[in-house]
């Protein structure tokens, strides 16, 4: 074999070494757009907190870098720099994923009464959270507000989701029930929920759950002090009526009411269901629940935009450049004289 | 290889530095009425005892002091001597005392009302939207708020006449 072409054997070994590492590494840096990406495609999905999402991610990396290990001594000609970018670019992608995935918190869904204001710092926002009335409860149509610092205000209806700095803001509905409570003489009473922040919401949220019937069931619990009752309210979905065989309104929502004395007593035959808009009269209170649904925030960390957004534009931009690259390099072949691209100008250099 | 590497470093320091110095998380929206201290008031139209609608929004100039009660709380009832107190020597100077009964009928208002010869005005909220919308954490609570329309101060709890005009008088000066 003469040196000669030993040197072009060599060179084609060489550069189909540096063909394969160049096809592994864009494919680990695709696979890490994907995974990434898939954070703002379904930002509550806890799979993204866990170390086995990390070590993915983590792999596709070391995939990444693979490409500059290799070419350390030798370059990679036209596809070098473009590549050495694009390659930068998912490098900068996955560290925002994976600082995403394992540092910021799990999605998280806010609950709070009506008129109340969340503050969401990683946002620079406020969540204000819109005052109800029985209608509204009853359509579920209500939009929670977020204002950012410096911005305008967006609306977010039940099912919307918005990306506002490094969080997903999803307003989710959540069962809820608007109570309104007199006495006999058909007295307006004023309703407090000591337990709950919101000191004088007349909406039940029910955080807490009991187990009634082998069915988990909702609850909440509420005061009307003129009265010097305690009523405990439990929410009988639509479901939940028909399994429980309410036979009246099965299939229908329905609130079940206890009331108490003041000292958490329940007074004899003070228990009852009332579908929405229907009063009953239970313990010398006459309750009417109206029935629907009140949103709560779903708040999502995702990746932060603007070093994802640098790294995908880099990433993007490199594997552009370098398939522009591949692409001039073909047409340069015939007049090359079929030579392979490895020995077209401004390749790598293997001088035949 | 090593610009590639000071690089991905440098990428990582900046980013969980966000992270850390973000803080993370969301905070709980507790802290009650003085927590809102600089927000604009809330108000909503209410019926008023003796006729018409009011509300806090329309006394926009004046310092209002807005007192949230019911007429089944006795630290309410114990504190509106001292409140009337303050109307009477406060009015003429540009102060506006709102008594904003929450969830009880015109009935239960106007009898409390009539008992405690409250001359200030009195408002019905049986929906409750003030004691939501400034955070109430128990009754009485008393939102203070200045010429511009923002809450100064928010208080829970029962307050003498000293400490209302504590609360008021620096802004009836400005």
């Amino acid at each position: 074999m003469s040196a000669a072409r030993t040197v072009r054997v060599r060179a084609r070994r060489a550069d189909g070494s540096a063909a394969g590492a160049r096809s592994f590494a864009v494919a680990c840096s695709i696979a890490i757009a994907s995974l990434v990406i898939a954070q703002y495609a379904a930002p509550a999905w806890s799979g993204f907190h866990t170390w086995q999402y990390a070590a993915i991610v983590a792999l596709a990396l070391g995939g990444v870098l693979t490409y500059p290990w290799k070419l350390r001594e030798g370059g990679d000609g036209i596809f070098g720099v473009p590549l050495g970018i694009a390659m930068a670019g998912a490098s900068i992608v996955a560290i925002t994923g994976l600082a995403c995935g394992l540092l910021a918190p799990d999605a998280q869904t806010l609950s709070r009464a009506p008129g109340a204001v969340a503050p969401l710092p990683d946002a620079n926002a406020a969540a204000f959270f819109p005052n109800v009335d029985p209608a509204s409860v009853a359509q579920g149509d209500d939009a929670i507000v977020v204002r950012r610092r410096r911005g305008n205000a967006v609306n977010l209806a039940l099912g919307q989701v918005r990306f506002i700095g490094g969080d997903a803001l999803r307003a989710v509905p959540r069962a809820a029930a608007y109570v309104e409570a007199r006495d006999l003489r058909g007295e307006h009473l004023t309703i407090t929920q000591p337990a709950n922040s919101a000191f004088l919401s007349p909406l039940l949220q029910f955080p807490q759950s009991v187990q009634i019937a082998g069915q988990t069931i909702p609850s909440d619990e509420f005061a009307t002090p003129a009265a010097r009752r305690l009523v405990k309210a439990f929410y009988f979905s639509g479901d939940a009526t028909a399994k429980a065989a309410v036979r009246r309104f099965a299939g229908e929502p329905a609130v079940l009411f206890a009331v108490n004395d003041d000292g958490g007593k329940l007074l004899r035959g003070a228990i009852g269901f009332a579908t929405s808009g229907e009063e009953i009269a239970l313990g010398g209170l006459r309750l009417r629940p109206t029935i629907g649904a009140y949103p709560a925030l779903e708040v999502s960390p995702v990746p932060l935009p603007v070093p994802l957004g640098v790294g995908m534009a880099a990433l993007l931009g490199g594997l552009a450049a370098a398939a522009g690259a591949a692409i001039r390099a073909r047409r340069h072949i015939p007049a090359q004289e079929g030579k392979s691209p490895a020995f077209v100008k401004g390749a790598p250099s293997c001088p035949d | 290889m090593l610009l590639f590497c000071t690089g991905a470093l440098v990428a990582v320091i900046a980013i969980a530095g966000t992270y850390f110095t973000g803080g993370g998380g969301v905070p709980g929206s507790g802290g009650g009425p003085a927590a809102l201290v600089g927000a604009p008031a809330a108000s909503y139209p209410l019926t008023r005892l003796g006729g018409g609608t009011d509300s806090v929004g329309s006394h926009r100039g004046h310092v209002v002091l807005v007192n949230l009660w019911a007429s089944w709380c006795a630290p309410c009832r114990s504190e509106t001597p001292a409140l009337e107190k303050l109307y009477e020597q406060d009015r003429t100077r540009g102060l506006v005392v709102l008594g904003i009964d929450q969830g009880e009928s015109v009935n239960a208002a106007a009898g409390f009302a009539r008992d405690e010869r409250l001359q200030y005005p009195i408002l019905v909220d049986q929906d409750q939207r003030y004691g939501r919308a400034y955070a109430a954490i128990g009754l009485p609570t008393t939102v203070i708020v200045d010429r511009s329309g923002h809450i100064a101060r928010g208080i829970d709890g029962e307050l003498s006449l000293a400490e209302m005009h504590e609360a008021v008088d620096p802004l009836l000066r400005s």
